[in-house]
């Protein structure tokens, strides 16, 4: 055991002198994982080496009679012990007197012997070296290396912020076609949209975050496709212009064309009461030519869809020789021609399949209760009858699809409105903010108008296009001219909107060059502006329109009689966005000027 | 086997011996236990002394009491250097008989005793020294063609000046070899002169008495021949004797550095007697250790000799020896 703690002594400066610098250099420096390990591994070797030293020295033989000398030396025997140890190995017949005297000797002395006091086992004193570079080592684990990393900043939440007003807009906007559904795929789609404004509004949604989610909505409602709608309009008008044939379907044909679908059915379920009344029974031939216009109504979508196919087989033939007679020399440029036009035209008509493969999936089931009535028809009347009562059910179903379609498509122009608003806020950072919510506050006639004009008109000055642009303009020409002064943004109340704001373009300068990317005439320098105007008819009943919005100006944008001038003056405002021709940079500013001045409950 | 009891009472008897002769010598001689057990050693292993040191500090007188207390004849021996051998052996002469015929008859000379003291040894010639060196080894004398031998027990006590070298013949490697021990004869201490100036210079004279007779002096160097050697004691003696040797086994760097030759293996025999003896007078059956390294010094420190560095630097033989015990370990594997 002596052995082996003096061999362990001896080794385990090495594990633990390596062990402290290894970690050392491992705290001070950046190693690589598999520096690291390699390290480990090494103090791991060294470990295992010095146990095995200390291991094997405890396993070796120890010097022979190294204990008996260790027992004598403590006792002060003088050999006695090892002495007669080593003669009683003798034979007996080479031991003298002397030496059995030295045997009795020592043996006689073996009950005084204290082997433990004689042979301790110290602790060597080369573990001072260990508990050396022991204490260095947990020095080094202690010793914390304060290493600067510099990380990145923590990723800052930048809510998305819209304007109150702009928020309630769109609430009502939700919670207007909530209540106005009944479709659960439309009530679906408004949910997420009004928890799309609630999240904008509650400021949980940063700018990407809110764009993504109403990309996704978009793609959603996007889904039911303009396509869908033509093929199903094509499909009705069809199904119209076959019904038209027949005397007593006249009324439900018109009602088809013009895209009436409840007035159709309304149509319809008439001409089946009509039939199952027998005192009203039409003649045998009006009969016959119903369930003819029906038979037909029933099977338009089909021969369209058979005649495109036909019209396309045709064309394909027609490519092939086309194809063929390139070939030939001198052809060549005529046939290449020709080839560009029929591709052009199988393309057409490619669309055109589609659209008629759509209108027959959609018409499918009405297509097939008018074939059940046009066979009936000819059996029995009663039957038919219901058969286009029925008929009348199915075109309920579509018109049902097609009204939720039509939220769907309303709620995807609000989302679009929504989308654009936030687009122009965040275009141009926070000026363009500032901008925008001048303008909102402009648009509701809010105060220091003429003093926003006056800052606001300077950059116009160059590009003419300001918002504070001296353009004096006659909003509506009704009975009395109501002049509103303070620049195209709204001028605001001439009381709280001060002594500037009150005089139109003071300080502003009309642009001297034209923005390409604008559409229109450039801004006259001479500072010629184009009137607008708008007929009105007096009936002489209640306020002015001027009236009117001079109220709403004071009071609020509330009241019923501003709720009525505010749908005329959008509705005119509307056409002449859709028939004008407007910049399209300011169709966004008056759509957005009619969003703000709303009437409000 | 004889039995071990008579063993016991074989040693208690030498042990009473032993302290007889030690109080008889101290009424004369005043202190020098060392020198004196040194001596008695040499006379109980049958071996030869040299006793190194300054005049007057009672080294013929000790010889002159050992004899005297043990009964032995006692010649003393001043060398010289024109001491010729014929001096200290005897000489060969012409002598008439009494019916008047002329016969040679040998004389012996002063060698012819059983404590021989051979004052000054190194003032004789090496002629004359290595005359004394077969008396010594052969423990007889050949003179013409006749060998005569001595008688038993018989000790050389050779002493030496280690101050004056002018005109001294230092002794040779071989016969300093045959020397048991070289017991160094310290100076006294002012106690022990007090005690001597006390005895020598009052009228009161000291007389010793005989304790021990030549038989006893046989029968307890027999004794000492019987003593038991365990292997590990006679392994250590060896293992000292290989460390005496410049890069011998076991040879600390002092010795590789200052001995130009180690000791012979009589060193390793004296050193074996002399533990005998020692463990004999401590009452013991065998040898041990212990003694071994007790008679380490005075067995090797002439049998060492020093290189020239050595001897340049005045190094001394027992501090090699020192070295050379504490290095070596009492068990090896």
């Amino acid at each position: 055991m002596r052995a082996f703690l003096r061999r362990f002594a001896l080794w385990l400066p090495l594990p633990l002198g390596y062990s402290a610098a290894a970690l050392a250099l491992l705290k001070v420096t950046t190693a690589s994982p598999g520096a690291q390990r390699a390290a480990l591994g090494v103090g791991l070797a060294l470990g295992a080496l010095t146990l095995g030293m200390a291991v094997h020295a405890l396993a070796r033989r120890p010097a022979r009679w190294a204990g008996s000398l260790a027992l004598d030396e403590h006792h002060g025997l003088s050999d006695r012990i090892t002495s007669a140890l080593a003669l009683l190995g003798r034979p007996e017949s080479e031991r003298t007197a002397l030496s059995e005297a030295a045997i009795e000797d020592g043996l006689a002395l073996v009950e005084r012997l204290d082997p433990r006091r004689a042979v301790p086992v110290p602790i060597p004193r080369e573990f001072a070296v260990s508990l050396l570079l022991g204490g260095l080592l947990l020095g080094v684990v202690w010793f914390e290396v304060r290493v600067t990393r510099l990380l990145p900043p923590p990723p800052s939440f930048e809510p998305l912020v819209m304007a109150a007003d702009d928020l309630e807009l769109f609430s009502d906007i939700a919670q207007r076609m909530t209540d106005k559904s009944d479709d659960p795929d439309s009530l679906a789609a408004i949910r997420r949209f009004n928890a799309l404004v609630e999240d904008i509004a509650a400021r949980r949604l940063e700018r990407r975050e809110a764009f993504e989610r109403m990309s996704e909505l978009e793609a959603e409602l996007a889904k039911s496709a303009d396509i869908d709608r033509e093929a199903r309009e094509l499909g009705l008008e069809g199904l119209a212009r076959e019904l038209q044939r027949s005397g007593l379907a006249k009324t439900a044909a018109q009602a088809l064309e013009e895209k009436r679908l409840a007035d159709a059915a309304k149509a319809l379920r008439e001409l089946a009461d009509k039939l199952k009344k027998k005192g009203q029974a039409p003649s045998k031939s009006e009969l016959e030519r119903l369930r003819g216009a029906v038979e037909r109504a029933s099977r338009q979508s089909g021969e369209r869809l058979a005649a495109v196919e036909q019209r396309r087989r045709e064309l394909n033939d027609e490519k092939q020789s086309l194809l063929k007679r390139k070939s030939q020399p001198g052809q060549a440029d005529k046939a290449e021609a020709k080839l560009g036009e029929n591709q052009r035209k199988l393309e057409r008509l490619e669309r055109d399949q589609q659209r008629a493969e759509r209108a027959a999936r959609q018409l499918s089931d009405l297509d097939r209760q008018l074939a059940e009535a046009a066979k009936d028809l000819a059996k029995d009347t009663q039957q038919g009858a219901e058969d286009i009562n029925r008929s009348a059910d199915e075109l309920d179903k579509v018109e049902k699809r097609e009204m939720s379609e039509k939220e769907k498509r309303e709620l995807l122009e609000r989302l679009r409105e929504m989308k654009e608003l936030l687009r122009q806020q965040g275009q141009a950072g926070q000026e363009r903010m500032k901008q925008m919510r001048r303008f909102g506050q402009r648009a509701r006639g809010g105060g220091g108008g003429g003093d926003e004009g006056e800052q606001s008109g300077k950059p116009g000055s160059k590009s003419g296009r300001g918002l504070g642009q001296s353009t004096r303009i006659e909003q509506v020409q009704v009975p009395r001219i109501v002049q509103v002064p303070g620049g195209s943004a709204g001028g605001g109340d001439p009381k709280s909107g001060g002594d500037k704001g009150n005089e139109p373009g003071s300080g502003v300068q009309a642009g001297s060059t034209h923005d390409d990317h604008l559409a229109g005439d450039a801004t006259t320098p001479k500072g010629e502006t184009h009137d607008v105007s708008a007929a009105a008819v007096d009936t002489g009943q209640g306020s002015a329109s001027a009236e009117v919005i001079h109220g709403a100006a004071e009071r609020g944008f509330v009241g019923k009689a501003y709720r009525d001038v505010y749908v005329d003056y959008q509705t005119v405002a509307e056409q002449s966005l859709e028939h004008d021709q407007i910049p399209p940079g300011y169709r966004f500013y008056v759509r957005r000027y009619f969003q703000l001045i709303r009437p409000r409950e | 086997m004889t039995d071990p009891d008579t063993a016991r009472r074989d040693v208690e008897e030498f042990l009473k011996k032993i302290g007889a002769l030690r109080e008889e010598i101290g009424r004369v001689i005043v202190g020098n236990r060392e020198v004196i057990d040194g001596v008695l050693t040499c006379m109980l292993s049958g071996s030869h002394a040299l006793l190194e040191g300054v005049p007057g500090l009672g080294k013929t007188m000790l010889v002159r009491t050992l004899a005297q207390v043990m009964g032995l004849e006692f010649t003393r021996i001043q060398f010289t250097p024109d001491l010729m051998p014929a001096d200290i052996i005897g000489t060969v002469v012409l002598d008439e008989t009494a019916d008047g015929k002329h016969v040679f008859e040998f004389r012996k000379g002063p060698v012819f005793a059983n404590i021989v003291l051979a004052d000054e040894v190194n003032r004789a010639t090496p002629k004359t020294q290595s005359a004394l060196l077969e008396a010594m080894q052969e423990h007889r004398v050949t003179v013409g063609r006749t060998t005569h031998a001595l008688e038993e027990p018989y000790c050389v006590l050779a002493t030496q000046n280690p101050l004056e070298m002018e005109g001294t013949y230092p002794l040779p490697e071989a016969q300093l070899d045959r020397f048991f021990f070289k017991l160094e004869v310290p100076f006294p201490s002012r106690e022990e002169l007090h005690t001597i100036l006390e005895r020598t210079t009052s009228e009161a004279e000291t007389h010793v008495t005989q304790v021990l007779t030549r038989e006893d002096m046989l029968s307890m160097q027999a004794l000492v021949r019987r003593v038991p050697v365990a292997r590990h004691v006679r392994d250590y003696a060896i293992r000292v004797l290989q460390a005496t040797h410049p890069h011998g086994e076991g040879a600390p760097s002092a010795v590789n550095r200052f001995v130009r030759t180690g000791a012979s293996p009589r060193g390793v025999q004296a050193m074996l007697l002399a533990a005998k003896v020692r463990a004999l007078f401590e009452g013991r059956f065998a040898a041990a250790i212990d003694d071994v390294k007790a008679a380490a010094r005075p067995a090797l420190r002439h049998r060492m000799l020093l290189s020239f560095e050595g001897e340049a630097e005045g190094v001394r033989p027992d501090t090699l020896i020192g070295d050379i015990l504490g290095s070596i370990p009492s068990s090896k594997d």
